[in-house]
């Protein structure tokens, strides 16, 4: 499965992975790549599969069945140097002052106290944590212990960054600030697979996405792939008045139920032209009217939106 | 096809020594800096010193009343039936010969005698009654004392032979000498050497058994796991955290011996210390080595045993509703140490010899005193790192694919028949 990849080999490579727990298979027949200087959208419902596999890929869970490498061979952490994980589940040494836990994780990547100690002094400025260095980790807030976490996985500027929803519980400001450190080592070349429920954040920075449920890929490719996969395009409508149902479209992202912006997902391939005559005969103003791709956000409504168990990360 | 790419990587062999480095130094020095830790070590010899300083105190006290005692003379009246205790010998005591027993307690009862002895006709077989003014509980001894004294020279001197005196008291020395194999045996002497293991054993046991359970269920704990597993192989983790336990517990056994050593070396007299001959202890090589590689081997299957408990639990409250059997099993020989020490062939013995838990604790004790023949020896002290080596592998196995099980218990049985496809071939 390539799917818009090129024909060099990849990072990541995962090939028919199966995953069981007792009698429940997490994960059907798994394949996917990754390569290297790309980010990738790990995509996909809570419970659908995307931690187990990033856990299996990282060795931490035994898989049932498959192949999951990592530059051609199974992970081990000695091989781990150079490689930035977030877990989903995060925690650090809570008892232990913010500065011993930074260089500590940092000696076991490989570098030496000094180096350590100057990373973590440097990175507590950026991300103005400098007065905490000597603060014992449970005496940070929530935000802030997200920020020493980070600091962590990107130590020794890995080559593979891998992101279980890096903004979980990030506040905007530190969302930000995540959001630009990912770009920046994605300029500096670093491979990066995160997930998410973000989807501005996976148009922001993914080349390619997987979308996963109940076990298997539902879409994979570049962004622009997966879009046109699900029907391509959507009307982005300026307007006036009260947007009418219809049989035609769906609106989503309306801005205002009296006035504004929405985007109208055309059904049963109902054209420009008769979306319009709609609204006109409905007594809507239109002053915009433009064709857009579809969205993300959009197409990940259309693959889990008969799931109930979606949830905002 | 371009080749793979590579994830740069630092030469295997250094940065395993360099983590396990990284992991000791990290381990050692966050306990150590932490107060409460200096607060449990120090207490201890903190309790020492005090009970010291009592002791030296009370030593002081002693010494003056006792010397004070023996310059007091005792006046007492007493009656001899027996016809044993000459008047002269009496009267050279502070004796004076009562007349009458009613009129000798009643000069007692009234304090104008201090004490009154009735001798029965047969002191071998009737009491001597001693009557006395009340001194306290300790200083009433003195009645009793004087009272058979007085009765002991008047004996000697019917004797009339210092000879016969001694044999009658058994007053004499003896110097035994026991044969093992042909050889002579050593005796106490020769017993104390190799029981020091079992102290080392028991001390250590005490002072590391709640970290050791305790060690791999911080990472739990404190969701660490994911981080540390790929970054770190869980055996240089687990590998770490045992030695910089080792580590905190000489620091703990010095600082707990350190009172000790001072006190022997400087304050024995005052302390009443027992002036220990150490020129009588025989150090033979047999048992010596045994014991250390008991203690070794039961070292390290109890620290097997608690980090795979640490591993499987999901917290430290449940880890610790497992401790305490534990505990009971490892020193259970201790209840029946009288058994183990007269007769190391009855049945209860040997399973304890035997079963991994009681075996160290029993092993040592036999080895101590001579009765753990070098057959016994050799399939325990195998038995025991076997075991341990087995059941390490099994913590690190269970820390590696189960720790992430953060908040139930991990299934053993379930984690073991995970059978990685890809590692089998690897």
């Amino acid at each position: 499965m390539t799917a818009g990849g090129s024909a060099k080999e990849p990072l990541v490579h995962i090939e028919n992975f199966r995953m069981d727990f007792g009698d429940t298979t997490v994960i059907k027949d798994l394949s996917f790549d990754v390569y290297a200087g790309e980010t990738f959208g790990f995509l996909g419902s809570n419970g659908s599969g995307k931690t187990t596999t990033l856990r299996a890929l990282l060795g931490i869970y035994q898989p049932t069945a498959g192949t999951l490498h990592i530059a051609g061979k199974v992970f081990e952490p000695r091989d781990g140097a150079r490689l930035g994980y977030l877990p989903e589940e995060r925690g650090l040494y809570k008892k232990e002052r913010v500065l011993d836990v930074m260089v500590y994780f940092g000696r076991l990547k490989g570098l030496s106290k000094a180096a350590a100690r100057n990373w973590s002094l440097e990175y507590l400025e950026r991300v103005q944590l400098a007065d905490k260095a000597a603060v014992k980790i449970d005496k940070l807030s929530g935000g802030q212990q997200q920020k020493i976490q980070l600091g962590v996985t990107i130590m020794n500027n890995p080559e593979l960054l891998i992101l279980d929803e890096p903004t979980k519980g990030f506040d905007p400001v530190n969302r930000r600030l995540l959001m630009d450190i990912i770009e920046e080592h994605k300029r500096g070349g670093a491979t990066v697979i995160m997930v998410t429920h973000q989807m501005e954040e996976v148009e922001r920075l993914c080349d390619r996405v997987i979308l996963l449920k109940d076990g298997t890929a539902k879409a994979y490719g570049t962004i622009s792939a997966v879009q046109e996969q699900f029907g391509g395009t959507v009307y982005r409508v300026a307007y006036d008045g009260d947007l009418p149902p219809s049989t035609l479209y769906r609106a989503t992202g309306v801005t205002s139920t009296s006035s504004g912006t929405a985007d109208l997902v055309p059904l049963h391939g109902a054209t420009e032209a008769a979306v319009v005559r709609e609204l006109i005969q409905a007594g809507v103003e239109v002053k915009r009217f433009t064709t857009e791709r579809v969205s993300m956000e959009e197409i990940f409504i259309r693959v889990y939106g008969d799931q109930n168990t979606l949830t905002e990360a | 096809m371009t080749p793979a790419p590579r994830l740069a990587r630092a030469r295997r062999t250094t940065k395993a020594h360099h983590n396990l480095g990284t992991v000791v130094g990290f381990e050692f020095t966050r306990t150590i800096k932490k107060r409460r830790f200096w607060i449990a070590t120090l207490a201890i010899p903190v309790v020492m010193a005090v009970i010291f300083v009592l002791v030296f105190a009370s030593n002081s006290s002693t010494r003056a009343t006792t010397q004070a005692q023996k310059n007091a003379a005792l006046s007492f009246m007493y009656t001899d039936a027996s016809g044993i205790i000459p008047e002269s010998l009496a009267g050279a005591m502070g004796g004076r010969k009562a007349q009458d027993p009613a009129t000798a307690l009643a000069a007692v009862k009234s304090g104008t005698s201090e004490a009154y002895f009735a001798y029965p006709a047969n002191p071998a077989k009737d009491p001597v009654k001693v009557y006395g003014v009340d001194k306290g509980v300790f200083a009433n001894n003195t009645y009793e004392a004087v009272a058979k004294q007085v009765l002991a020279i008047a004996a000697q001197e019917k004797i009339g032979s210092p000879t016969l005196t001694a044999a009658t008291g058994g007053d004499v020395r003896v110097d035994t000498e026991t044969f093992r194999e042909g050889q002579p045996s050593g005796g106490l002497g020769a017993a104390l050497p190799p029981l020091m293991f079992l102290l080392l054993f028991y001390v250590v046991i005490i002072l590391l058994s709640n970290q050791m359970l305790n060690s791999t269920l911080e990472e739990k704990e404190n969701r660490v796991t994911e981080m540390i597993l790929t970054t770190l192989n869980p055996t240089t983790l687990i590998v770490g955290k045992i030695i910089s336990l080792f580590l905190v517990g000489l620091v703990q056994v010095t600082v707990f011996l350190a009172p000790i050593v001072i006190g022997y070396l400087f304050f024995r007299d005052r302390l009443a210390l027992p002036d220990v001959d150490l020129s009588a202890l025989t150090f033979e090589p047999g048992p010596m080595i045994v014991g250390a590689l008991l203690l070794i081997s039961g070292f390290t299957l109890f620290t097997a045993v608690l980090v795979a408990i640490g591993a499987v639990m999901p917290t430290a409250k449940e880890a610790a509703v497992v401790f305490g059997p534990l505990m009971a099993l490892i020193f259970v020989p201790f209840y029946a140490i009288s058994l183990i020490l007269s007769d190391p062939s009855a049945p209860i013995v040997r399973v304890f010899t035997f079963f991994p838990l009681s075996a160290p604790v029993t092993a040592m004790l036999r080895n101590g005193f001579g009765t753990l023949s070098t057959g016994e020896a050799i399939v325990v002290i195998a038995m025991l790192f076997l075991l341990g080596i087995v059941i390490l592998r099994l913590a690190v196995h269970l820390f590696r694919y189960g720790s992430i099980q953060y908040g139930s218990k991990l299934s053993i049985t379930k984690t073991l028949r995970r059978r990685p496809a890809e590692l089998a071939g690897k």
